[in-house]
């Protein structure tokens, strides 16, 4: 319990010093994140579920070479793509916004070190420090968010492209 | 016979003449009577002469007795003014006895008065600084007179504004440990001065109800803020000023004694800040807008073919007001003829169909790329003014620099601002288009092969 409530203190102190920047990153990271593990869970047990439907469907027919089969096998890979790859594209943004917002920050607390420098001049580097530390900090939680991204972005597509051949495969023209 | 009448009529025309001229002219009486005025002017002169020579001499006379008056005079002044001057002497040196006796007298206690004004110019400036000085504007005349007193050799202070001194500088420090309320005049942001209620906490700050003021020194006034702190310090100012005495409220003080506060002021707000940003920021956030208003339309008019397009996968009818409905006309308009004839006319409807779906989608991505370029060109220009400023005037001054860097700055915000949300609206709208034409080029055909043969297996 202490653990936690000294956790969350340290959290809100690091908001503090990365400035109001720091939220917007937090939630972008947040929803990123809850995308990613919904697409996870999605492969790990909704998938397989249409996967099965689709087949049967597929396995339902009577004929499975005329033009009119090849139509329709295709409309069936092309229904499972569209919800394998759905909301991937929007984690791959959140991934390229996260380092923008963090450049945002940068230049915000660029802005409050010049207002401290136009007020007191060069002299006071104390009183600058606030700033730089608000400029300094959204760069790397931005980058920080966009790394773990990339990687789990990479897999996850990795994953999809690999269950839609698995369901091609299984959608043969004939036993 | 005839000369003698022509002379004898000469002689008498001349005759006639003649006497005429005499009567007018009388020439002779005429000098005569000159010489007569000459003679008596000069005996009138000579008895006029006389008369002057007469008062003149009279005059000397006067004038001489004058002088002899104004001689006498001088010398008895001259006499007063000796005297005069040996007494002022005299005065002179007893002075100087009198100042030497004081100085005798004084002794240490004219350095005591030098301690005295000096300790009371460092009072009045502290005092005149601190915000305390709102609620007892009196001492400040009171620590004049004194340092003027102090300060003269004609007078000397009294026993009682020492004991005032002491009194005034004891009560600034039993002051600035208490929280008071008192009424007092506040000069307003549009200059009308107000009786009002303020609320002092120590010598920190003072305010009154929703508003922090500042102590002037220059003017010695209260001044309500022009501009004041955000939503959550005021509320808190709210709350203290209204609290009933005794209860216990938080408070946001400034520990500068004001200073904080007034730098406030100096910071410029939102729209100040966008105007620092030029012609370059204001480009950017028209880009912005427009790229608002095309990812909305966009939103509105897919999510409609969306909805339009999923009514119609569950309905055999083919409806023409959406794309599906279209291509599944053209499927039953061919659907009798060959399979290769077919599939180019479903490619060629499907072809019409895309084009209008990813309208504008383009254009988002050009904004969302475009609008750091931008930031970045007012980076640049806001950097060329500095550098120019630092040409001008050098480094030493590093106001004169702020406006150039906060336009460099200012345009970048603004190329962020504007391409974070695009990027995320252009996916979005990326995702609503992509959807649509999934089903279109890749389904369609299939839920159409579909319909048909569920249509054939109940015909047959």
């Amino acid at each position: 319990m202490y653990l936690l409530l000294e956790s969350i203190q340290d959290v809100r102190l690091f908001l503090e010093r990365g400035g109001d920047v720091l939220i917007p990153i937090m939630l972008l990271i947040l929803g990123m994140w809850i995308l990613i593990i919904e697409r996870a869970v999605y492969f790990r047990f909704g998938f397989p579920r249409l996967a099965a439907h689709l087949r049967d469907r597929w396995e339902a027919r009577g004929e499975r070479q005329s033009w009119r089969a090849h139509q329709v096998r295709k409309a069936l890979v092309t229904e499972s793509s569209m919800s394998l790859f759905r909301g991937l594209d929007v984690i791959k943004t959140l991934i390229a916004i996260c380092p923008l917002l963090g450049l945002l920050g940068t230049v915000t607390g660029m802005m409050e070190v010049f207002d401290v420098m136009a007020f007191v001049g060069n002299g006071n580097v104390r009183a600058m420090a606030e700033g730089i530390s608000k400029a300094t900090i959204p760069t790397m939680s931005g980058m920080v968010g966009a790394l773990t991204g990339v990687f789990f972005i990479a897999l996850l597509e990795r994953r999809a492209k690999l269950q839609q051949t698995h369901l091609e495969d299984a959608l043969t023209f004939d036993h | 016979m005839i000369p003698l009448r022509s002379i004898a009529a000469a002689a008498l025309a001349l005759a006639a003449v003649f006497p005429a001229q005499a009567q007018d002219g009388k020439p002779a009486d005429s000098v005569r009577e000159l010489l007569n005025l000459v003679e008596q002017g000069v005996a009138r002169d000579a008895s006029d002469f006389r008369s002057r020579m007469e008062t003149f001499k009279a005059e000397k006379d006067k004038q001489e007795a004058r002088l002899s008056e104004a001689r006498r005079q001088l010398r008895d002044l001259e006499s007063r003014s000796e005297k005069l001057e040996s007494e002022f002497q005299g005065n002179e040196e007893s002075l100087a006895e009198a100042e030497a006796r004081l100085d005798e007298r004084l002794g240490t206690l004219r350095e005591l008065f030098g301690v005295l004004q000096q300790v009371a110019g460092d009072a009045r400036g502290t005092f005149q600084a601190s915000m305390i000085t709102s609620q007892y504007p009196e001492r400040d005349d009171f620590l004049k007179q004194l340092i003027e007193k102090a300060g003269s050799s004609s007078e000397l202070p009294e026993m009682a504004e020492l004991e005032r001194l002491w009194f005034e500088m004891q009560r600034e420090m039993a002051e600035s440990a208490k929280v008071v309320r008192y009424p007092a005049e506040v000069t307003g942001p549009d200059g009308n001065k107000s009786e009002t209620e303020v609320v002092r906490v120590g010598s920190f700050n003072v305010m009154k109800n929703a508003a922090y003021l500042d102590w002037e020194a220059d003017t010695q006034q209260l001044v309500e803020l022009p501009r004041q702190p955000s939503g959550r310090f005021l509320a808190s100012v709210d709350d203290f000023v209204n609290a009933d005495s005794g209860q216990v409220e938080p408070l946001f003080v400034d520990p500068s004694r004001g200073s904080i506060l007034g730098l406030l002021i100096q910071t410029p707000d939102l729209a100040e800040r966008i105007d620092q940003g030029g012609i370059v920021g204001y480009v950017i956030l028209a880009l912005g807008g427009l790229a608002l208003l095309l990812a909305l339309e966009r939103l509105v008019t897919l999510n409609l073919v969306n909805m339009k397009v999923r009514r119609q996968l569950n309905s055999d009818e083919p409806d023409e007001g959406n794309p599906l409905g279209r291509i599944m006309a053209t499927y039953r308009k061919y659907e009798s003829t060959d399979n290769e004839t077919l599939e180019l006319k479903l490619g060629e409807a499907i072809a019409n169909e895309t084009p209008k779906l990813q309208r504008f989608l383009a254009l988002l991505k050009i904004i969302a790329v475009v609008a750091p370029l931008l930031g970045l060109l007012g980076t640049v220009t806001g950097m060329i003014n500095t550098f120019q400023v630092i040409t001008l005037f050098g480094t030493g001054d590093p106001k004169l620099m702020a406006g150039g860097i906060s336009q460099a700055l200012v345009t970048t915000v603004l190329g962020l601002c504007v391409a974070v949300p695009t990027v995320l609206m252009h996916t979005l709208v990326q995702g609503r288009a992509k959807a649509v034409t999934q089903i279109l080029q890749k389904r369609s055909i299939g839920i159409i092969a579909e319909h048909s043969e569920q249509g054939h297996v109940s015909a047959a």
